[in-house]
This record gives structure tokens, C-alpha cells and sequence, in this order.
């Protein structure tokens, strides 16, 4: 499989703290990588580095094979729009918007018009388990509902990598069963790469591989046999 | 067991960081310019009130000739196009003493005369020839006090003389239609007429229609101050309540927290009203400055306005977490979005029709009338506005094809209200700039501007006075044509009195010169001119004019600063959002175009309407009260708005480095 993702040397500092202290990592096509850590040891930090949302001291960050850690503030800004999928802990879904209008929206960010990001933003609802909340707005679904929403506007971009920070943070343990399994089987489908910061083991579990850091650094890396 | 509330609300406030800091010092921040604004319209209309009755002594009390002690002569004369008010004032033989008028020592003697400060500075400064050769040739003026005066600026001369002298006769008095509130005589026995005069007697009417117009503006302000930080105190108290809070307990919290930050605003507010007095005194309006002490409102109102807007945004504050009490989840998640019902409509349809109804064939209204109607339409409006913010974003959501129109027709509809109160400031001030754009009284008569007139008892009379007006105008060294008017010219300054007209040549300065020299001809009056004549027009429609433009400049910039404030507010209350947005690749301007036609859409729209209605609020005061419209203030009124929105869109553009930099970094601490 071809590598998507990629940064080498990676280091980031926050005043006199190494949140990064030279991480290497890569993120191949359709894999799904798990980062998992202590609070402070720097995972949220690889995930906005390797996404383009902070940008490394030193070391590289490759999108197939292109540099994006040196883009200016606007590209970097439309890479993320057009290459990259996100999925939060909650609070990323526009409360005044219906769900399928959320899921559309980076799509007519990209200029697709209103009806038909609409249509396609519906195809995601089926499979996401999301059949007749088309219509109810994020205040109206349950958390897990939500995330589904996001995960379906993450994915309806058809973007290379999806980026989730703690994406079942907020939700019980049964319905964060159901989220990353639908995460994890929706990215696989579509082609695209999963890169998921969590703190939970069960949830690491559904990915390819689970990536441990403590310190800034790699102290571990464990990989499940893909099925 | 005492109860918790108190501290919690203490400790939560003191924990809600610089972003909390920043929405309560904000919120401060309105409720101190609220509380200034009332205040300053309060000083406005009872300082008006006082200083109206500081003239009420030169209208003459009249009693009967047995009760009289003295007679009292009062009447108007012009100089530089400003009137100078002279008191004559003669004691009758053998009757008892008369008081001294206010600002006086003592009853002036015969040849005494007393200025004000104003004219006294005026009479050193122009030539004899152009002002003091109208007085009594004295060594010295005596000072007139603060007591017989309206306002530092005023020119007002009181004058001792004889009983028989010319000045007090029966001729000194009332002749004429344009002699009402400039001249009259009575026999009196002291000064203690209730009449203001014409100069201030309409001030403080026209100072409360714009209060009328400026209050909901005010309120609108006070209450987003209110609602500053919503977001953020409904998610801490809705978790509250999740965690077992009583409503009350919720309540309570919300009601310390925003009367703490109110009444800290309000006073700041007053304070800078104490601090600003001397300055305030300086704005001229009417007769000109004002004496400080007048624009003190007392003890009791300031508390009263501090209170007030403490109350106002307590009440704000509570009312927006009513549904925090009620329904946690549904606010925690934000889950119903807040719809207006047709019941809106159907009640500002209702009050239209009343105020047609009433202001149609039912003859003169009183002003209070007028007042209780405008105020009626205004409510109306304020209900009305949310259903059609409401419907608006309905239909634009309809339609929107960009991403930045969407997202800004659905916040319409998902808190109409909300949206209303971000533009209610500058859509009302719309319906006051159409309202006094229109109902500006517009007198046209003839100009008689270069004009100089002496009323003669009759055509005899008038035609010896010719000969000697020509006399003293030519020894004064001004160019004249002296005419002779008759009972047939009516359109002359005289307007059809036997008399004589002096047509000046050369400027104010020699029409100055000309009264003073036909003053020399004794008929026991000043000679006139064409402002003397067209007085009472020229006040009404000067100060309607004053208050009018004030009331706009003071509508748009409080509707700015609501617009801002909100915009702040939102953009502070809305951040978790807005990064996560931006993090996901959604550019700024996107964001930002969003908030700008969150305003823009409803403001073309309302705004557009508001003006409308204004000039039919106004078309039918006019109607009702008997007058005619200015048609030509239409071009003011579109300056007015085009300069408003462009006022309110700068302070909404203003928030912007505030979205950038709420949203640059990362929404999540990097572990």
C-alpha cells in the first residue's frame, strides 16, 4: 500500500515543553492508525501536526509525497477543506444547520451547488444509520447521532485522511462501539486513511494499528491484522 | 443552611477566565453607556422644563388696575438674527412696593437698566449705533442673575421706567397675530406668571418626542448588554441543572451574576454623567447652553436609572435562561430553535389599523395623544420585527446557494429574536430618521428678509413717520427706501398694519443699524423685523430640527453599538464553533460573511420597511395634528440610512480580528 501520509523528524515545542521531540510516522492507503498516550504526552499534537493545523519546529509533514508543513496559512487552509476529513469530540456541527445540510456544507464550500451536495450528502445517511434524521438539526439528535453526522461530513469530501481527536470522547460505551466502527468501516470504504487520537483501548482496538506516545516520542507500536 | 447561591455565583464568575472577563466588562460596558443615555436624556427634558420656568417672570402676570403696583412691559427685538427679550418695567405713583424680579436685587429704578451676562458682552462688542442706542443711555449696566435667565447665552435687558414713558404705554402691548409670546403688557403686582416664553416654552415637548423615539434604542442597548455571554452562562448553568440545580437556584445565579455586572456599568455610567456635566452644559440647544446646575437630574433619578438599567439587564439575562429552568437538555443542546407565531402579525396589522383609524377623521390630537400612538406603533414594530426576521431566513434558506448565505439565513430563523435584537437599533432608528424626515413642518412664507417695520396708529401717522425715518436712517449712514404700508398691503412685513417699511441695503449689519436708529422714533415699540415675524414658526421648526438630528445621530450610534456589542458577544459565545470550523478548513471569510449577512439581510429588508412606516407614522401625525410634510427631507433620510448602516456594519466588521484570533489556534489544548 502506498504511503499517504507521512512526517519524518517531527518536533514541536510549547515554550520550555517538547510536546514532539522528533516523532516519525506514516499513514498508508485505507490504514487506520490509532494514537494513544497520558494526558500532555503529545498525541493531539502529532494529530494537528501531521493534519496541517500546527505547524512542526523541525521535520516534515508529506501529503503523497508533496511537502505541506511549509504551505502559507490560506493553502494550508483549502488542503484541510479539500484533503482532510475531521471528526471532533463534539461542537463541530453548526447547531442552526438540519443534518444534512451539515454534511453538505464543505461540499458547497468546494462550490458544488446547493442541490446537488445536498443529494450527495444524503447517500452518507443510509449507511451511517442515519435514515430519516435528514432533517433534525444537532440539538435534536443523540451524541452518538451527532457523530455519525460528523463522521458523514468528514467523509462526504472523499478525502485522502480523516482526522479524529477523541471522536467518542463524549459518548457511552456502547454507542462509542458503534461510532468507530462505523468510522473505521466507512474510511476503509471510501478509500480513505484514518488517523484517530483516543485514550480508550477499545477503541484504538477497531484500528489497524495503535500507535503509543509518551513524552514527545514513539514508545510503542502495536499492529492488528487487518480484516 | 445558608444558602449556596451567593458564593457559587461568586466563584463561578471569578473562574470563568478572560473570556468570561471579557464578556462582563463588555456587558459593563453597554449598561454604563445605557445608563448615561437615559440619564442624559432625562437631564435633557427636565433641564428643559427648569429652564422654561426660569422665564415665566417676563410673561406680566396681569391683575386688576386696583390691585396693580406696577406695569410691565415686555417685548422682543433683534439683533444679529438673535432676539434680545426686554423687560420694561415702570412702578405705579402711590402704590405699594413691587418685588424684586428674579435676578435682581431690588425693583429697577427709573433710567436703570440691567443685561444679562450674554448681552452685556454683546453691547461691548457690536457699536451703539447697532445695539445699545435701543437702551436708555445709562453709566453702567446692572448684571441680571442666574435666576431670571434660561441659559448663560441668553440677551435679556430689564429696563426702569417712567409710568407715563412710551415703553409701558397701552401701545407697548399686544397688536398684532406675530406679536403672541414677543409682546405684551399688563399691570401687575410682582412676577409670579406661570407662561414660559416663546423662546423655551416648547423645548421640553420636542426633548420628549425624541426620548419617546430614543428609549427602545437605549433598551435594546441594556438589553444585549444582557445577553453578553448567553452562550457560555447557558451551558455552565445547564449543566448545573443537570447536576440537580433548582430552577430557582439557577435563576438566582443568573440574576446576581447580571445585576452585579449591571450595576457596576450602570454606575459607571452615571459617574461619567457627574463627570461629564460641565462639558454636557456647553451643547447648545435652543436659547443656547445650559447652567449645569440644570442638567443635574437629583439623587433620586440617578439611583432610578441605575436601578432601572440594573433591572433591565437582570431581566434580560433571566428571561434568556428561562428555558435553561424548563427544559436543561433542550438548551444544553440547543435543541429548539426559537420560532415566532403569526400572532405577531396579526397584532402590529391590529395597532396599524388603530392608529389609522384614529389618526384619520377625528380631528386635532392632544400631544400626549400623539405621544401614547407614536409609542404604540413603536411596540407594535418591536413585535413584528422578530416574525418577519423569522420569515426572511426562511426564505432565503429556501434559495441560498453560497455556503456563507445559508448558514446566515438559518441562524435567522433559529433565533429570530436574537437577530432582531442585533438590528432592531438600527431599523428603528429608520423609522425615526423617515419619521422626522417627513413630519418636519415646512413653512413657506414670503420672505421679507431686508426689511425693517414700524406699526403707526394710523396712514396720517404713518406717512409723518416716513419722513422721519428717512431722517435718522440717513444720519446713521444706512441706505434705505422708506415706504408707507397700508391696511391693503398684506403681503408686507406688516401684513396689512398702517405703518412704514424701511428696505435696507448692505447687510445684517446695517439692518441692525436701521432698527436702532428707528428706534429713536419713540412709538413705544422696537421696530421690527422679519425673524420677529415669522418667531414662533422658526422656534418650532429650529428645534424640531435640533432634536431630530440628535435623536439620529443618537439612534445610529447606539444602534452601533448594540450591532457591535452583539456581534462581540457572539462571536465570544460561539468560538468552540467557529475554531472547530476553521480547523476543518472553512475560511475565515466564509465565517465572516455568514455574520455580516446575518445583519445585512434583515437590515435591507427591515430597515427598508421601518422607513416606510415612518414616514407614514409621521404622514399621519401630521395629518392629525393639522400640519403640513416636509417632502423634501427624503434625501436626509437616505444619508441617514446609508450613513447608519455603514455606522453599523463597521462595528460589526470590528469584531472581526476578534473571530481571527478566537479561531487561529488550535480549539483543543495539544497534549
Amino acid at each position: 500500500m502506498s504511503t499517504v501520509l507521512a512526517g519524518s523528524g517531527l518536533v514541536k515545542k510549547y515554550g520550555s515543553t517538547t510536546a514532539l521531540a522528533g516523532v516519525d510516522v506514516e499513514v498508508h492507503e485505507r490504514d487506520s492508525l490509532a494514537i494513544m498516550g497520558p494526558s500532555g504526552s503529545g498525541k493531539s499534537t502529532l494529530l494537528h501536526t501531521l493534519a496541517g493545523i500546527v505547524r512542526p519546529d523541525d521535520g516534515q509533514v508529506l501529503l503523497r509525497g508533496e511537502r505541506i508543513d511549509n504551505l502559507g496559512e490560506n493553502k494550508l487552509s483549502a488542503l484541510r477543506r479539500k484533503r482532510f476529513g475531521f471528526v471532533f469530540q463534539f461542537g463541530q456541527l453548526l447547531p442552526e444547520l438540519p443534518a444534512e445540510e451539515n454534511v453538505a456544507l464543505p461540499l458547497m464550500l468546494e462550490g458544488m451547488p446547493r442541490r446537488e451536495a445536498v443529494a450527495r450528502a444524503r447517500r452518507w445517511f443510509t449507511p451511517l444509520g442515519l435514515d430519516g434524521l435528514e432533517l433534525r438539526r444537532p440539538g435534536q439528535l443523540s451524541g452518538g447521532q451527532a457523530q455519525r453526522v460528523a463522521i458523514a461530513r468528514a467523509l462526504a469530501g472523499e478525502p485522502d485522511v480523516v482526522f479524529a481527536d477523541e471522536p467518542t470522547g463524549a459518548l457511552d460505551q456502547r454507542t462509542s462501539t458503534e461510532v468507530v466502527q462505523l468510522l473505521t468501516f466507512a474510511t476503509r470504504e471510501t478509500g480513505a486513511a484514518l488517523v484517530m487520537v483516543t485514550h480508550d483501548a477499545d477503541v484504538a482496538a477497531h484500528c489497524d494499528r495503535i500507535l503509543q506516545v509518551r513524552d514527545g516520542r514513539i514508545s510503542g507500536h502495536s499492529q492488528y491484522t487487518v480484516a | 443552611m445558608r444558602s449556596p447561591v451567593l458564593p457559587l455565583t461568586w466563584h463561578l464568575a471569578r473562574a470563568s477566565g478572560r473570556r468570561g472577563l471579557q464578556s462582563q466588562l463588555l456587558a459593563a460596558g453597554a449598561a454604563a453607556v445605557g445608563s448615561f443615555l437615559l440619564l442624559l436624556m432625562i437631564a435633557a427634558a427636565l433641564g428643559a422644563g427648569a429652564r422654561a420656568g426660569h422665564t415665566t417672570w417676563r410673561t406680566p402676570d396681569a391683575v386688576s388696575a386696583r390691585e396693580a403696583t406696577a406695569v410691565q412691559a415686555t417685548t422682543t427685538t433683534y439683533v444679529r438674527q438673535g432676539p434680545v427679550t426686554v423687560v420694561n418695567l415702570a412702578r405705579l405713583p402711590g402704590r405699594g412696593q413691587t418685588p424684586a424680579p428674579p435676578g435682581l436685587s431690588h425693583f429697577p429704578q427709573q433710567g436703570q437698566v440691567y443685561v444679562s451676562p450674554a448681552l452685556a458682552e454683546l453691547l461691548h462688542k457690536l457699536p451703539a449705533a447697532q445695539l445699545a442706542d435701543r437702551f436708555p443711555v445709562v453709566s453702567s449696566y446692572g448684571t441680571i442673575g442666574a435666576a431670571g435667565l434660561a441659559s448663560p447665552d441668553e440677551l435679556v435687558a430689564v429696563i426702569g421706567r417712567a409710568p407715563g414713558d412710551a415703553a409701558v404705554s397701552k401701545a407697548a402691548g399686544e397688536q398684532n397675530y406675530y406679536d403672541d409670546g414677543l409682546t405684551e403688557r399688563a399691570l401687575v403686582s410682582g412676577f409670579s406668571g406661570s407662561k414660559a416664553d416663546v423662546f423655551t416654552g416648547s423645548d421640553q415637548g420636542t426633548v420628549l418626542l425624541g426620548v419617546v423615539l430614543l428609549v427602545m434604542p437605549v433598551v435594546v442597548l441594556a438589553s444585549a448588554a444582557g445577553r453578553l455571554g448567553a452562550a457560555r452562562r447557558e451551558q455552565r448553568l445547564a449543566a448545573l441543572r443537570l447536576a440537580g440545580a433548582t430552577p430557582r437556584q439557577i435563576l438566582a445565579m443568573t440574576a446576581f451574576e447580571a445585576a452585579g455586572v449591571g450595576a457596576a456599568g450602570a454606575t459607571a455610567g452615571a459617574l461619567a454623567y457627574m463627570a461629564l456635566l460641565p462639558a454636557l452644559a456647553e451643547i447648545p440647544y435652543g436659547v443656547g447652553t445650559w447652567y449645569t446646575g440644570r442638567l443635574w437630574v437629583g439623587l433620586p433619578w440617578l439611583a432610578a436609572v441605575v436601578l432601572t438599567v440594573t433591572a433591565l439587564i437582570t431581566v434580560s439575562a433571566v428571561t434568556m435562561l428561562r428555558q435553561v429552568a424548563t427544559s436543561p437538555l433542550g438548551v444544553a443542546q440547543q435543541a429548539n430553535p426559537r420560532r415566532t407565531r403569526a400572532i405577531r402579525l396579526l397584532l402590529f396589522v391590529a395597532v396599524l389599523g388603530y392608529i389609522w383609524a384614529t389618526t384619520g377623521d377625528s380631528g386635532q390630537l392632544k400631544p400626549r395623544q400623539l405621544l401614547a400612538l407614536l409609542a404604540l406603533f413603536y411596540g407594535a414594530f418591536w413585535l413584528f420585527g422578530p416574525w418577519v426576521v423569522d420569515r426572511l431566513g426562511r426564505i432565503v434558506g429556501r434559495r441560498a446557494r453560497r455556503p456563507a448565505t445559508l448558514l446566515a439565513a438559518r441562524r435567522l430563523s433559529d433565533d429570530p429574536r436574537a437577530v432582531w435584537r442585533t438590528v432592531s437599533g438600527l431599523v428603528l432608528a429608520g423609522f425615526v430618521a423617515g419619521f422626522f424626515s417627513v413630519s418636519t413642518l415646512d413653512f413657506d412664507g414670503p420672505s421679507h428678509r431686508d426689511q425693517v417695520g414700524v406699526i403707526t396708529a394710523n396712514a396720517a401717522d404713518a406717512r409723518h413717520t416716513a419722513t422721519q425715518a428717512r431722517t435718522v436712517l440717513r444720519q446713521a449712514g444706512v441706505t434705505a427706501t422708506v415706504t408707507v404700508t397700508s391696511e391693503d398691503d398684506y403681503d408686507s412685513l406688516l401684513g396689512g398694519v398702517d405703518g412704514v417699511i424701511a428696505h435696507v441695503s448692505g447687510g445684517q449689519h446695517r439692518i441692525d443699524t436701521g432698527v436702532t436708529a428707528l428706534t429713536r422714533l419713540r412709538s413705544g415699540r422696537y421696530p421690527f423685523t422679519q425673524e420677529y415675524v415669522s418667531a414662533s414658526d422658526d422656534i418650532v421648526i429650529a428645534r424640531v430640527a435640533t432634536v431630530s438630528t440628535a435623536t439620529l445621530v443618537l439612534s445610529f450610534l447606539v444602534a452601533a453599538a448594540s450591532a457591535g456589542l452583539t456581534a462581540a458577544a457572539n462571536v465570544l459565545d460561539r468560538r468552540r464553533m467557529y475554531g472547530l470550523l476553521r480547523l476543518a478548513g472553512t475560511p475565515l471569510q466564509v465565517l465572516d460573511g455568514a455574520r455580516i449577512r446575518e445583519t445585512v439581510i434583515p437590515l435591507a429588508v427591515l430597515a427598508g420597511g421601518t422607513t416606510a412606516m415612518g414616514a407614514f407614522g409621521a404622514m399621519q401625525l401630521n395629518k392629525a395634528a393639522g400640519t403640513t410634510i416636509n417632502t423634501s427631507g427624503v434625501i436626509q433620510l437616505v444619508i441617514c440610512l446609508a450613513v447608519g448602516t455603514l455606522a453599523m456594519l463597521a462595528a460589526i466588521t470590528g469584531s472581526r480580528p476578534l473571530l481571527r484570533k478566537v479561531t487561529e489556534g488550535p480549539a483543543q489544548t495539544a497534549d
